[in-house]
């Protein structure tokens, strides 16, 4: 086995010296060309061009491992010398095993997913990153179309389900003292994409993955009210919608050319509105007590909140192949 | 020159290394394998069958860490605080025995900041009561345990004093990224595990000890609000992003996570009846909670000799 493999090097390294300018990068050939039956017609359009020199285009080579004369080959040294005879006289094969290879490669291969004029499907999971009093857990869909290959525009929505944590009834119990807190119903937002980074890793030197670095940022709408902590038992909120806008970055890692995962960081930033930490005192005109008018309910000052959520989810490309603009 | 493709050694540790990625990968690389059978035949075929058949994935790679020592300053920054945040300088020294596995050891040591909420608590619940003037007001009295006088981040909230970790690092993934196409840098995904031991600090002991037994000093006393240090043993692990723009200095960044049980606030949670899960005008260890701790470290690596290429 390794003797076999020590011909095939010395037949490459042979073959390199013969054919330096049609060695590398040659478009990729099929495994097994059909061989023609005896006696059958040429195929129009199919005819070797009669001025190729057999020497220099591979599409006039001989078949490596079947000798002119017809001769079963052996391998390595014979089975170059059958290719050429001349050349097997000519070349000192102990010298050029010796030569190092340095095949021609192109400086920037192709890109392994382009997503130029390709929409992107991405439902994605998220949990709260900032927020130790109500865990937002959220699941969502972000649908992109990229303009370019690094410049893409798109939409996604969130869906929210809100958890008050422990940490919050302790530390009102500890401390008594009430933490204005919030819940959310849904957002959804415009987004601009931008793709600085690409790149791809060998993974324990044995298979190759590619992945990417975007930057998102948007702006959109995000429904939210507050979770009455301080007079629960006069005050319940309704959903508001505010302005929102989002901010973030993540990684995409290519399983193949058309589908991926995602991981990603997003700022979602919004003027809040929370509850009203002190309990108005005494009634209105009606004599029904201020405590009960949603007027006094929430703080007279908005509060800038930066919701930072952490997102996991699935990348799926469409269409799902094309075809590059050049070979290489 | 040495082949590797030749080398019988070389093809058993190929087939090792294709054991570690069916098993460490899993179920994620299988669907990716799932999915790669349906693409168009690529340049994995000629691999397979062409002369390149046994060749590795990567030839003439930089070996960034074979060999090599390495000096990490760094600073890791806690994530998720409730009541501080810890900036913590440190140090790693370590050794690359191979190019995907290393044996080192980091330490630091932390500097608190406190968080909005300590702020907040800080300023209603301690200033605002003034207890010291208003010392039988109900507030006073019912936060008598559980709030000093004082100042919170000295007298009663738990730090993340030092750290010293034996860790081991493997280094699965390792490739090159192009940012704005224009820079072109070695990148490698490290993840590393050991056992870390934590220096702490908490609030001391009043009311009752782990064992329930009583104790003199009373959590309502002064004296109570003070802090004590104690050692703690946790696992640690994490996983990096390096990159290498020159063959000795890199830099990268890393999530660690450091999971152990304390007390963060100093307040008297736990240990009461029924079941443990009241306050029990004690605070000892049975109010320390179990806490998924994380940092984010950032590292500046310097490494030597001088790098490797591979054939």
């Amino acid at each position: 086995m390794a003797m076999n493999q020590a011909r095939v090097g010395l037949l490459v390294a042979a073959a390199l010296m013969l054919l330096p300018l049609t060695a590398a990068a040659q478009p990729k050939q099929p495994a097994e060309k059909p061989q023609p039956e005896p006696g059958a017609d040429p195929q129009p359009g199919k005819d070797p061009d009669p001025g190729a020199d057999p020497a220099t285009d591979p599409s006039v080579a001989t078949d490596p491992v079947t000798p002119p004369d017809g001769a079963p080959a052996t391998g390595g040294l014979e089975e170059l010398c059958a290719i050429d005879p001349d050349a097997c006289k000519a070349i000192d094969i102990d010298a050029a095993a010796k030569r190092d290879l340095n095949p021609e490669i192109y400086a920037v291969q192709q890109i392994y997913a382009l997503r130029r004029l390709r929409f992107e499907l991405n439902p994605y999971a998220g949990l709260t990153l900032n927020d130790q009093f109500v865990s937002h857990t959220a699941v969502g869909l972000a649908t992109n179309f990229y303009i370019t290959n690094v410049i893409g525009v798109g939409l996604n929505a969130n869906v929210y389900f809100n958890s008050p944590s422990a940490f919050n009834s302790q530390t009102s119990r500890a401390a008594r003292i009430g933490q204005s807190i919030t819940e959310y119903q849904w957002n959804a937002n415009a987004n601009f994409l931008y793709v600085p980074v690409y790149g791809k890793f060998a993974g324990f030197s044995d298979f190759i993955f590619h992945y990417d670095i975007f930057v998102v940022g948007g702006v959109g709408a995000i429904s939210t009210r507050p979770i009455a902590v301080v007079d629960p038992d006069n005050r319940t909120f309704d959903w508001q919608p505010k302005v929102t806008f989002n901010v973030g970055g993540g990684i995409r890692i290519f399983f193949n050319r058309w589908f991926g995962v995602t991981a990603e960081i997003r700022d979602y930033i919004f003027p809040d509105e929370l509850e009203n930490p002190t309990i108005a005192e005494g009634v209105d005109a009606n004599g029904i007590p201020l405590a009960q008018d949603p007027a006094t309910w929430l703080a007279e000052e908005v509060s800038w909140t930066n919701h930072v959520q952490a997102q996991l989810g699935l990348s799926f490309f469409l269409p799902p192949s094309w075809e590059y603009r050049l070979p290489k | 020159m040495k082949q590797p493709w030749l080398d019988q050694s070389g093809r058993s540790k190929q087939s090792w290394r294709r054991a570690v990625v069916a098993t460490a990968v899993g179920a994620a690389a299988l669907t990716g394998l799932l999915f790669a059978g349906e693409q168009e035949a690529s340049a994995q075929e000629i691999q397979l069958t062409g002369p390149l058949a046994g060749a590795p994935a990567v030839r003439k790679l930089r070996l960034h860490r074979d060999g090599r020592f390495e000096i990490t300053p760094n600073v890791s920054f806690t994530l998720l605080d409730e009541y501080q945040r810890t900036i913590m300088p440190g140090l790693r020294a370590m050794y690359h025995f191979t190019d995907w596995f290393g044996l080192g050891v980091w330490g630091g040591y932390g500097f608190q900041l406190t968080t909005g909420l300590t702020e907040q608590l800080q300023e209603k619940a301690i200033n605002e009561r003034n207890c010291d003037g208003n010392p039988s007001s109900q507030e006073c009295r019912l936060t008598a345990v559980n709030l000093t006088r004082g100042n919170m981040a000295d007298d009663q909230l738990a730090r993340l004093q030092w750290v010293v970790a034996p860790e081991l690092h493997f280094v699965p993934f390792r490739g090159k990224l192009s940012l704005f196409s224009v820079l072109f840098v070695d990148t490698d995904v490290n993840f590393f595990v050991g056992p870390a031991i934590v220096g702490l600090q908490e609030r001391v002991e009043c009311g009752k000890d782990g064992d329930g037994n009583r104790i003199e000093l009373q959590c309502n006393q002064d004296a109570s609000f003070t802090l004590e240090s104690r050692i703690t043993v946790a696992p640690t692990f994490g996983v990096g992003l390096n990159f290498y723009p020159t063959k000795i200095f890199g830099f990268g960044a890393e999530f660690r996570g450091l999971p152990y049980e304390w007390n963060t606030s100093g307040f008297d949670n736990f240990g009461g009846p029924p079941d443990g899960d009241f306050p029990d005008t004690a605070v000892n260890s049975e109010d320390r909670e179990f806490k998924f701790n994380s940092l984010i470290q950032v590292n500046f690596m310097f490494r030597f000799p001088n790098l490797e290429v591979s054939e």
